[in-house]
């Protein structure tokens, strides 16, 4: 009998050891959704398109990481800067810059083809939708702010008639 | 024949011609030497190092491009020694050139990225500032970026020899030479795109083309080009249902690379804004956009009407539908009875074809005038209205050595190198051509090529004296637009009591006339104030304003079926895209078939084709050659030409030139922008 008290009573304090052990250590259970996810660097999520130092799109439309993608998911569509209109530090820019999440195997290549660093694999990854044309990302849904304090890319007005 | 040089090429023993260079033994060996400067066809220049290789005995490497092999010669192309001096020469072309590949035009058919690729001479040692040059724009169609440049030049011999303009040359020296244009600042040329054609880099670029998309992102459709007779095959780069550039760098087709800048740039007027896209009908005297069934079927009923109170129906065809669309037009006519079919005759093949009945391997093609002796050139300006004739003229001459001859109302490019050249009068080249007869007589195997002037009996007393020469002679009887042999082929002519054209536009009881993409109210009216008018074409032009029912016709890029060129070789149309609304004129006659219950049989290019082969005249050639998109001369000259009296006086040429090209051309942006456009015949 009391063999079977202390019996039980060693294991409820086995067990409450790892329970007070458990709550001394750290949390990882995330919160998701009451709070944003915690991601180790490396993780390939939706992409980002990056900007240089002055605010330009840093993609020249190369079509690289179309060539790239196994999953032929990227639609590009390019243009030249001129001196009015200036995007990109390169000669020409993505005028459309598409990738259909449909598809998108968040393998990588494109972000190792791109010559620039102009697409990374950011963080997001809350790409459910309703309907698949959702699904297919825009340039600007992609592209990352103008940074504070730089000018964003100009696109000058033709200057008036006899000027 | 003399004896073969024997040589040891890469340890394998090799016999060729004596004179034959290392770089062309070793290319029909298999064995590829990489080359800039080199250039198949064009004059030899030497000037990269690329292709040098490793003599044996030899104490230095020796430039394969101008070695000619020699006897018991033992070559290494490939050998340690080489590949290093492959590299340093790669290093060296580096120096000054930008790290442009992400944004430049060649990127990913570059020859140069291909060589660094393959000697790896990424790695440069060259740490001083790059020469830098700001990129410029020549023409419309021309850009030049200096710092990419690698002085090979080709676009300089293939502007001089190849198209005979000399628009390029070189400026200044050592690491600051550059390809200047003719006018230093911009070009003034024939903006052909030769020179962007054969650039191994990405120095020259085309103003269409232009940071539009990449290479391998286009799908590479092969067709014919539809502005002219000469048919060169155009490989157009299609990408989302939009023609993006065109070349010919697979040299499939009759004309190898050569195009002219219709045939590589004006393809534009496929977009063009007032591109009709809707048919259009008349209401209250004006043209408004309806529905396909509403305008079919009331094109269908307003014959049938005319038919069954046996109006009279006039019908002019054109001289750039397929010949399936031609031949089903014909069939058509003569379905609902109506003798009155015309097209616009642009040279006399009918008499020509006619007087020569009976002659077989009478007609010469465009190879043919680049190997023949000797060409004779009558009443044609050749180099403004069949630019790829002039080329395989010119190239003759510089391979062979031809012996040209012109007879012409003005000056023309050939002048530069004919043997003799005489100006007469339209209608009197003729007794010019005559007093040619010595010359003639002794330069060997002769094509005469001759233009609309020479037509009826002046063109009978060409036949005839030319074969009072004695010499063999093959003929060209130059037409304008893409199928106007086609046309006249497939019986797009006046039946029994029928009228011509003009008679039609003339007549003032027509009850209704039916114009498939032609615009003969450009230049004349329409006496039958009541006819019921049809148009099908690509825009409203001058005869689509007049009509009841506009209907929106595809152009040749958007269709399948065949084409046959001015010289009688049929070639093969393949379909590059679709434009919203409209359809092919095969279609639209069907529809219209249909709707008055006429049974033309099927409407499909192959079957119709097949239908060709089986029944009309000459068509009965290999369907091999051109299923595989070869080009298969017909052979027509078999019997009497009917009509090939009445039709002499009628034939009127188009009088384009380089940069026109009918209504075509009058919708194209690209040919309506550069500053040479429209020119003019006889000029130079
Ligand atoms: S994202 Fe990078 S690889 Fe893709 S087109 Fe832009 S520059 Fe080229
Ligand atoms: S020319 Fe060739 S090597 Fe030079 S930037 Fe263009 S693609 Fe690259
Ligand atoms: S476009 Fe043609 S004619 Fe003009 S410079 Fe180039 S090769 Fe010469
Ligand atoms: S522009 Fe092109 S073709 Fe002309 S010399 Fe330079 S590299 Fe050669
Ligand atoms: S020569 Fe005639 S067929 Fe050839 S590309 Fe020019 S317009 Fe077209
Ligand atoms: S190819 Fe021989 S030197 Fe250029």
């Amino acid at each position: 009998m009391i063999d079977e008290v202390i019996g039980s009573a060693s294991a409820i304090a086995k067990g409450l050891s790892i329970t007070l052990k458990e709550m001394l250590s750290p949390t990882v259970t995330e919160d998701y959704p009451d709070a944003p996810p915690k991601f180790q660097e490396r993780f390939r999520g939706r992409h980002v398109l990056e900007r240089d130092e002055y605010g330009l799109e840093k993609c020249v439309a190369c079509f690289l990481c179309a060539a790239a993608c196994p999953a032929d998911c990227i639609y590009i569509a390019a243009e030249e800067n001129t001196d009015r209109v200036r995007i990109s530090g390169g000669e020409r820019y993505a005028s459309v810059y598409n990738i259909d999440y449909n598809r998108c195997i968040f393998c990588g290549y494109c972000v190792e083809a791109c010559p620039t660093d102009a697409i990374t694999h950011g963080h997001g990854f809350e790409l459910a939708a309703y309907e698949t044309s959702a699904l297919i990302l825009r340039k600007e849904q992609m592209l990352v702010p103008v940074p504070e304090g730089v000018k964003p890319p100009v696109i000058k007005e033709p200057a008036p008639a006899g000027h | 024949m003399s004896d073969l040089v024997k040589f040891t090429l890469d340890g394998r023993e090799l016999q060729a011609a004596p004179g034959t260079l290392v770089i062309d033994a070793a290319k029909k060996a298999g064995i590829e030497i990489p080359a800039f400067c080199y250039y198949e066809g064009l004059s030899l220049q030497a000037a990269c190092r690329m292709c040098l290789v490793e003599v044996k005995g030899a104490p230095k490497l020796l430039a394969a491009c101008t070695l000619p092999v020699a006897e018991n010669m033992v070559i290494e192309t490939e050998s340690p020694t080489v590949v290093d001096a492959r590299k340093f020469t790669l290093e060296f072309l580096l120096t000054n050139h930008p790290l442009d590949c992400p944004v430049c035009d060649k990127g990913g058919e570059c020859e140069l990225q291909d060589m660094v690729f393959r000697y790896g001479a990424g790695e440069s040692r060259f740490t001083e500032i790059k020469h830098h040059v700001d990129e410029k724009q020549w023409s419309p169609v021309v850009f030049f970026d200096a710092p990419r440049c690698i002085l090979c030049y080709r676009c300089v011999r293939i502007c001089d020899e190849g198209m005979g303009v000399k628009a390029l040359g070189v400026t200044n020296r050592g690491a600051y030479s550059e390809i200047t244009p003719n006018m230093g600042s911009h070009l003034e040329c024939d903006e052909c795109g030769a020179c962007i054609d054969i650039c191994p880099v990405g120095a020259l670029t085309s103003g269409i083309y232009r940071y539009q998309t990449r290479p391998w992102e286009m799908d590479h459709v092969g067709t014919i080009c539809t502005h002219c007779g000469d048919g060169c095959k155009t490989t157009l780069g299609v990408r989302n249902n939009e023609i993006i550039r065109g070349n010919n760098r697979d040299r499939s087709g009759i004309n190898g690379e050569f195009l002219c800048i219709k045939g590589r740039y004006a393809f534009d007027f496929i977009n063009h804004p007032d591109r009709l896209q809707s048919p259009l009908m008349r209401v209250n005297g004006k043209l408004e956009e309806v529905s396909w069934s509403k305008a079919l079927v009331a094109v269908a009923q307003k014959f049938s009407e005319i038919k069954a109170a046996s109006g009279k129906i006039g019908i002019i065809g054109s001289n750039r539908t397929s010949n399936e669309e031609n031949f089903y037009l014909r069939k058509f006519a003569q379905a609902i009875g109506t003798p009155h079919l015309d097209h616009r005759r642009t040279g006399d093949i009918a008499t020509l074809l006619d007087a020569l009945s009976g002659r077989a391997d009478a007609l010469a093609t465009a190879e043919d005038l680049y190997t023949a002796q000797s060409v004779l050139v009558v009443g044609a300006d050749l180099a403004q209205q069949h630019p790829f004739l002039a080329f395989q003229m010119r190239a003759n001459w510089r391979h062979h050595q031809s012996r040209t001859f012109v007879v012409t109302q003005g000056p023309v490019r050939e002048d530069a190198f004919a043997t003799r050249n005489l100006r007469a009068e339209p209608g009197q080249e003729i007794d010019a051509v005559t007093t040619l007869a010595d010359d003639l007589k002794s330069s060997g195997d002769l094509i005469v090529v001759f233009g609309d002037s020479i037509r009826g009996d002046s063109l009978r007393k060409l036949v005839s004296f030319i074969a009072s020469l004695g010499v063999p002679a093959k003929y060209i009887c130059l037409l304008d637009y893409s199928n106007s042999r086609g046309a006249f082929d497939m019986g797009l002519i006046p039946g029994d009591g029928g009228m011509s054209a003009p008679e039609m536009l003339a007549a003032s009881d027509l009850d209704a006339l039916w114009v498939v993409g032609a615009n003969p109210l450009a230049d004349a009216a329409l006496a039958s104030q009541n006819a019921f008018v049809v148009v099908q074409d690509l825009f409203l032009t001058e005869t689509a304003q007049r009509a009841d029912i506009v209907l929106p016709a595809a152009s040749a890029y958007e269709k399948t079926g065949t084409v046959t060129n001015t010289c009688g070789q049929v070639q093969r149309l393949s379909k590059a895209l679709n434009v919203m609304g409209a359809k092919p004129d095969l279609d639209i006659f069907h529809l219209i078939a249909r709707g008055m219950r006429l049974d033309l049989g099927p409407a499909q290019p192959d079957k119709i084709f097949s239908e060709i082969r089986a029944t009309v005249k000459g068509y009965d050639i290999p369907l091999p050659v051109i299923a595989t998109g070869g080009a298969a001369l017909t052979n027509p000259v078999n019997g009497n030409v009917p009509h090939a009296a009445a039709s002499a006086a009628l034939v009127r040429g188009s009088r384009d030139t380089l940069f026109t090209s009918g209504t075509l051309g009058r919708y194209s942006p690209i040919l309506s922008k550069v500053m040479e456009a429209p020119g003019g015949l006889y000029r130079k």
